[in-house]
This record gives C-alpha cells, structure tokens and sequence, in this order.
C-alpha cells in the first residue's frame, strides 16, 4: 500500500553492481540511450511546465501587452496589480470582493470537514480493523461499493436531508457532506493500516485494561502517526479542490474559493481580465502547491493508497 | 485478527458509519432511483407514475443533449486512454534512467495537486483563438496551425481530452512506478542476459506482468470518466452550444436550471448504471486476486 522508497534505492545499487560487469562497449550504448531518454523526458516536462508558466507570465503583464497577443512572451513591464485586484475586487456574480472571500470560507470549511472527516472514518475503520465484530465483512465490502458511485446519484437526498436538519448553506452542512462522501475511501485506507499492528501489541492492550476507547486513545492513536499525516494531505488537498460539494451546498456566504473563482472567470463583463483571471487561478493553487512541494511523498502516498488495496 | 472480547462497544462506535452508509448512502440511491419514476418537476412527488412508468427515461433519450453527453462520454473515455499509456510510458523511462528521477516524479505529477478548476482556467487561456498559442503560433509563421478547439463544437472535446490527459497522465505514472517496483532486478538481468531487446522486453515481459496495474488504472480512469464535471464547467460550460454536455453536467443542469427533480433522477439513475458496469468487473477482479493472495499464503 506504502510506495516503498528503499526498494528503489535497493534496486539502483544492484544495478550498478551489474552494470560494473558489463563491458565498456555496452555501456557507451546504454549511454547514448540515457541522454535519448533524458531528452524525451525534458521534453515531456516543458509540455507539463507549458501551462503553469504561461498562466505565471500572464497573470504579471499589463493588459496591453496581453491584447498584442504573443502569450509565450515574458512581461515588458511586471505588474502586481492584476494579484492585488483578484485579491480584494475581482467581480464573482454580483458581488465584487475578490478571491478573500473565497479563501477565508474555504478555510472556513476545510478545519470542520477535516476533523469530522478523520475522527469518523478512524473510529470506524479501527472498530473494523481489530475488533470482533460479526458483520464486518458485508459491511467493509458495501463501504467499497460506496467508494465508487457518482456524486450525482445521493446529491439531491443530500440537499434534503441537510434542509431538514438546518445545515444547507452552512460550513458545517460542507463539513458534514465532505465526512460523508469520503467516509468509504477512508475507512479502507485505516483498515488497511490497522489491519497491520502486530497481533501481540494488541493482545498485550486487551490483557492490560480491554477498554474500546482506552486503547484507541492510548495505543492506536499515538501509533497512528504516518497515517495521519498520508490522509490530512489527501483530505486538504481533496477539500481545498472541490468544486462540486461547494457549489451545491455552499450558500452565498460560504462559497469556497474554487467556486468564486470559476464564477469570476466565466462571468465578464466587457472585456475579459486575462491577467487577473490567471492571478486568481494561481491564488487558488498556492495553498495545495505549496503542500505537494514541501510533503509530496506523503501526497503520492495518499493519492495511491486508495486505488491500490494491499 | 480477531480478539474474543466485548462486542457492544465496537458496534456502538460503528453506529455512525453505519447509518451513513444505510442513510445516505443506500437510502439516498434507492430514493433517487424511485423519483426517477415519478412525475416529480421542482418538489418531490411521491405518486409514481402508473400511466407511463419509463416516461422520465423516454424523454431522456429523446434529448439531443443526453445523447451528445452519452457519445462525449465515449470519446472523453477513448481520449483518456491515452493518459494511461503516457503514464505508462514516463513511469517506464523514469524507472530505467535513474538520473532526475525525483525531479522528472514532482513536474509529472504536481497537475493532480491543483484544482480541476485552476486547470480548466489555464487551459481556456491556452486555447484563446485570439490571444492564446493559436495566435502566438500564427505570428510565428505557422498559419495552418489550429487551436481554436473550444471555440468550435466539433473539436471542443478535444480541447477537454488534452486538458484531462495533462491532469491525470502523472497520477497513473505514479501507479505504473509502483508496478514497476514489482518486477524485480532478477528478472532484469535475466533478460538482459538473454540478449532479449528493450522493445521486446516490455512488450513481452513487463506489460503482461502488469496487467492488473493496467486493469486498475482502466477501472480508475472510467470511474473518473464518468464523474467529470468540474473540467467541463471551467473550460466551456456545456457549450459551444450543448456539444460538451457530460452526463454529470446533463445531470446537475437538469436540477440547478431546469429545476426538475424527476428528470435529474433520471439522468443520475443512467449515471449509476454506468457506473456499475465498470464497477462489477473491479468486484470481481478484486475477489479473484484475493483468493489468489490467499492461495499463495497457505
């Protein structure tokens, strides 16, 4: 389930190891193949950059300049204003107060829907992971069923039972839609994880005091650790980007920033602000950028533990 | 491993898990499939219609823009095979070329750590028939270039598939790479010592090797097929006109714009159906490679 990183360094030095064997001749070959590979793959790699530095480029250029048309350009002359205005006055619909306002209700949103979100889903895949409980089974496998279907298909009872319990349009309606809807995938992955403590561990727990909660709290939390850290980053990230749980169940007030910004960019009025469209587009990716950046090995864990089932 | 202890206070911290999943989930689906049989318009009704039971159904397939959603599925399937083989192909080089290899991993993937929205808005720009990289490239001379994809219906889904690919190909490199890891350096050298060629050797011996990373990335990629709504709406909104309705865009119309329960359900309910004929072969897959996995224990 863990991508493993030692088995790659693992299997670099074996190859070093054989490649010693192999003649000079065969080497100057395989040479010639690796700058071949290197080339296609920097290739590849401008195609993926291509979009990140056009949208950078654009979203520092003066409007001027952008109606000239060479987009690839870099700026004349560099301008701040088109982030200063996505910021405070880009016009979304009919209000006119920028993307803050989208960054302080996704915030908003994002602390609740992480805490309901992961207290759930570990209780329950931790119930299902060590104890004895009869229909386990059948359950886990209408969780995995559950993982899959459309959002479109329980949307509209969604918006009905969230009407009648008060919290349509709230933070906490968004909170309790996002626990819902990755309830299923994660309670696989703390399954899978838990599934995992050494048999004696536990036993030693029961014998000690046998308490459900005692030993969630004392035993498997503190041993919880990396896969914490694996879902928070899965779950900021998932949440940051949603659109279409926003969309639905966000009220005026509590519209996340993806929505403002896609209500910003489609709706224009006269002509279209290229450069502070990009400017806001980039404010919406910085906050999950900056955490691939700085933690991407936990988000690649994340990403592929839900699709590969140990 | 089971322990023989209390079993109330488990079930107990169970219960919320429990009732989502029989609420709001079950309950949910069951709910929505039974108003597709009604005659319900903005409110809910609860009479199902007896004079015509299919009635939703008939007019859902009678709609041009249900039927361009079913075919744009298709062809947005199709397309996004090709993100499966790019993943393919980048987790292959960047797995045998150890150079860079981290740096290659981080710009191949960093697409999947922004909103589908912020990559739709990239794209749009990108695709500008007078500002963007048509313009640029007709001022370099390369006039018969076209890239006004989203501007024309014929070619907008297009524009949806490259954006797509550009997303996504990252994500199922990551899966290859760990599929990769699999093969181990033995079969490697063995090959190598052989004398067997690069090509054949991939064709040959990794690829079948890896079919169940193949399968669950196919699995994975038509489960996100047919979820796809945020990209259309962020590129072109449905348009030009309805050519780039999805199903899940045909249903969220249906309710937010038309305002009509029943229809939506409908729509949603064919959504489900889809789903489920992706689904069902993972079911089965999954169980046979359990079984697999046990055999091999004992």
């Amino acid at each position: 389930m863990t991508m493993n990183v030692n088995a790659a360094a693992a299997g670099g030095q074996l190859e070093d190891e054989y490649l010693a064997e192999v003649p000079l001749r065969k080497e100057r070959r395989i040479r010639g193949r690796s700058i071949a590979v290197i080339a296609f793959l920097t290739f590849c790699a401008a195609f993926f950059c291509l979009p990140l530095y056009v949208i950078l480029v654009t979203s520092f250029k003066t409007l001027d300049q952008i109606r000239l048309g060479d987009i690839f350009s870099l700026p004349t002359e560099w301008t701040i204003e088109p982030w200063i205005t996505a910021w405070n006055s880009a016009c979304s619909g009919i209000t006119c107060d920028g993307l803050k306002v989208g960054f302080v209700n996704s915030l908003a949103i994002l602390f609740p829907s992480l805490v309901l979100s992961i207290v759930l889903s570990s209780v329950t895949g931790y119930a299902l992971a060590l104890w004895n409980v009869r229909w386990a089974g059948p359950f886990l496998f209408l969780l995995f069923m559950c993982a899959f279907i459309p959002f479109q298909i329980v949307m509209i009872p969604l918006i009905i039972l969230t009407g009648m319990f008060g919290i349509y349009g709230t933070v906490w309606g968004i909170a309790v839609v996002h626990a819902i809807t990755s309830l299923p995938l994660l309670t696989l992955i703390f399954r899978n994880y838990y599934k995992d403590i050494p048999r004696e561990i536990m036993q030693a727990a029961v014998m000690d005091s046998g308490r459900f909660w005692q030993i969630f709290f004392r035993i498997i939390v503190p041993m919880s650790g990396n896969i914490l850290i694996v879902v928070l980053i899965l779950m900021i990230t998932n949440i940051w980007n949603d659109f279409l749980i926003g969309l639905t169940f966000g009220g005026l007030g509590t519209q996340p920033m993806t929505v403002i910004l896609a209500n910003v960019v489609i709706t224009t009025t006269g002509e279209t602000l290229y450069n502070e469209n990009m400017a806001a587009a980039l404010l919406t990716a910085i906050p999950p950028l900056v955490i691939y950046f700085l933690l991407g090995r936990f988000f690649v864990q994340g990403i592929t533990a839900g699709a590969i089932k140990g | 491993m089971r322990l023989r202890h209390s079993t109330l206070m488990p079930q107990v911290a169970l219960a919320p898990a429990v009732a989502i999943t029989f609420v709001a989930f079950i309950g949910s689906i069951l709910w929505t499939v039974y108003l597709s049989f009604t005659r319900s318009r903005r409110f809910p009704e609860y009479a199902i219609d007896t004079e015509n039971l299919f009635r939703q159904y008939g007019r859902l397939f009678g709609d041009d823009a249900f039927i361009t959603s079913l075919k744009n599925l298709v062809i947005l399937g199709l397309g996004s095979t090709l993100a499966i083989g790019f993943g393919f192909i980048l987790a292959c080089l960047i797995d045998r070329e150890r150079r860079g290899q981290g740096f290659f991993r981080t710009v191949f993937l960093y697409p999947l750590a922004i909103s589908l929205i912020v990559t739709g808005v990239a794209w749009r720009w990108l695709f500008d028939p007078q500002l963007g990289m048509q313009a640029a490239l007709h001022d370099w001379g390369l006039t018969w270039v076209r890239l006004d994809w989203l501007a024309r219906s014929e070619t907008a889904m297009y524009g949806i598939i490259l954006a797509s690919v550009w997303q996504g190909a990252g994500f199922y490199m990551a899966l290859m790479l760990a599929g990769l890891k699999s093969i181990n350096d033995e079969i490697w050298k063995a090959a190598r010592l052989d004398g067997i060629g690069v090509w054949q050797f991939y064709t040959r011996i990794v690829i079948p090797m890896m079919k169940f990373t193949f399968l669950t990335c196919a699995i994975l990629m038509s489960l996100g097929v047919v979820k796809a709504y945020d990209i259309v709406v962020a590129m072109t909104n449905g348009g030009p006109g309805q050519s780039t309705f999805v199903p899940a865009y045909f249903t969220i119309n249906a309710y937010w714009q038309k305002s009509n329960l029943g229809y939506a359900s409908a729509a949603a309910t064919i959504m489900l159906l889809i789903t489920l004929a992706f689904f069902l072969p993972m079911v089965i897959f999954a169980a046979r490679r359990r079984r697999r996995a046990e055999e091999s224990v004992t």
